[in-house]
């Protein structure tokens, strides 16, 4: 990962001047449940008001100023339900806002720029939302409750229940790059699609796959850097009550 | 356009890797850091013909000699830097092509990074611009038509693993990784027709 010189947040600073430093926090906001306006709040108000761990925010506020930022801090368990609430507002946002959105454009762009090509682009995006699709719902529908399972799990130290033969491990092993193809598109966009009456829609677009590929590349370091050991470590604790009751 | 030095960190500590990007950043050499933790995790930076600088401290080839040599082999114009800071047995430091200590001063750093490093600029071995070259243009007219990278292989009397590397190099140069992602390049530069696609 690319690294640049920066200085990172803390939760005495303003929460607005954040969001008005970098345009991108508004999402990242968004997907907290948090709404604007902001007042004069301070990063640690606005978390204790919305039941949020300041570290927590913390930790995701420099992921989207800066994606090199290195997340140090291994989280408690307790944290796994925000965590997922977090990512679960981020798919929300993917499958029924941004997707849809470019998928428009491109249509637009096709409408203006009748080209075999650019039919073939819209395929591409179409067959590739599909596959984004049916990977978020896996996360919604099998990995997710999972881990909400195991947090009851611990939180009622009850590790006897423990029959689901699925791990975290099994999450990695689903874990793809999803915007890998995002790449894909935006090269051929600049470099190679026959040229139009579509420039606009062209420019539209270059700039909401940059807003998806950031968003995604954020959701993916959450996943790998954040969730997947606190996981496994929940995993761990869960193994040890067992073998203590045993 | 000048362009800058790839330069791979594999080091644990994060002290030294700011440490050492600081002093790289503030050297004014164009260049771009990634960090990377292990030397697993660097290969998967890497793409076979570009040229990279990287630096790690022996103790992660320990042991590991042999996939070393041939990681060494696998990337062909990329520079090894030890970064020393205790003692290694001189067998080990000696498979690099230089070596930094812990206490030199930046600018012996810089020099030794100068000295070694290849600039993706300096560099016209094959893989330049978006000119694919007849292998690759064969690899890519197979792969759109839907074949696998081992059909394509068996067609070509390549083995799979060539085709990877004919697929990386193409990858290379013109950005696009996906198999339906390079149809519509193929397309695009008339190496197909529409209607022959799958």
């Amino acid at each position: 990962m690319f690294k640049s010189s920066n200085t990172y947040l803390n939760p005495q600073l303003n929460i607005s001047d954040i969001v008005l430093e970098n345009p991108r926090m508004f999402l990242m906001l968004e997907h907290f449940n948090i709404n604007v306006p902001l007042d004069e709040k301070t990063v640690y108000e606005i978390c204790t008001e919305n039941n949020i761990d300041a570290e927590l925010f913390l930790t995701i506020a420099n992921l989207y100023r800066d994606v090199t930022f290195t997340p140090v801090v291994q989280f408690n368990y307790d944290k796994v339900l925000s965590i997922i609430s977090f990512l679960k507002k981020s798919h929300h946002y993917y499958i029924s806002e941004i997707y849809p959105e470019i998928s428009e454009i491109i249509k637009q762009m096709y409408a203006v720029n009748r080209n075999e090509e650019i039919s073939l682009v819209e395929k591409f995006f179409n067959d590739y939302f599909d596959e984004v699709v049916e990977h978020l719902e896996y996360e919604d529908k099998v990995a997710f409750p999972y881990m909400m399972r195991l947090f009851e799990q611990i939180e009622n130290h009850n590790p006897y229940k423990q029959a689901s033969a699925y791990s975290v491990n099994d999450y990695k092993d689903h874990h793809n790059d999803i915007e890998e193809k995002l790449a894909d598109l935006k090269n051929l966009l600049i470099k190679y699609l026959p040229r139009g009456n579509d420039q606009k829609a062209r420019r539209k677009l270059y700039l909401s796959l940059h807003e998806l590929e950031h968003d995604l590349t954020i959701h993916a370091i959450i996943e790998e850097v954040v969730l997947i050991p606190l996981v496994a470590n929940m995993e761990n604790q869960l193994r040890k009550i067992s073998e203590q009751a045993n | 356009m000048n362009k800058p030095i790839d330069i791979i960190v594999t080091e644990t500590s994060t002290l030294i890797f700011e440490g050492l990007s600081a002093i790289i950043n503030n050297s004014g050499i164009p260049s771009r850091i990634i960090r990377a933790i292990t030397i697993d995790e660097t290969v998967k930076y890497m793409f076979t013909n570009m040229p990279y600088t990287i630096i790690c401290s022996p103790s992660l080839i320990q042991n590991r000699q042999k996939q070393f040599s041939e990681i060494k082999n696998e990337y062909p114009n990329s520079k090894w830097i030890a970064l020393i800071y205790n003692w290694f047995d001189p067998d080990l430091t000696s498979q690099f092509d230089a070596a930094i200590n812990l206490t030199d001063s930046p600018e012996k750093i810089i020099s030794i990074i100068n000295q070694v490093s290849i600039s993706g600029a300096n560099y016209d071995a094959g893989v330049k611009g978006d000119i694919l070259s007849d292998r690759e243009i064969d690899v890519l007219k197979l792969l759109a038509a839907g074949l696998s990278n081992k059909e394509i292989g068996d067609k070509l009397s390549i083995s799979a693993n060539t085709v990877i590397t004919h697929r990386k190099n193409i990858t290379q140069k013109t950005g696009i990784k996906s198999a339906q992602g390079l149809t519509i390049y193929a397309v695009v530069k008339k190496l197909i027709r529409l209607e022959n696609l799958h």
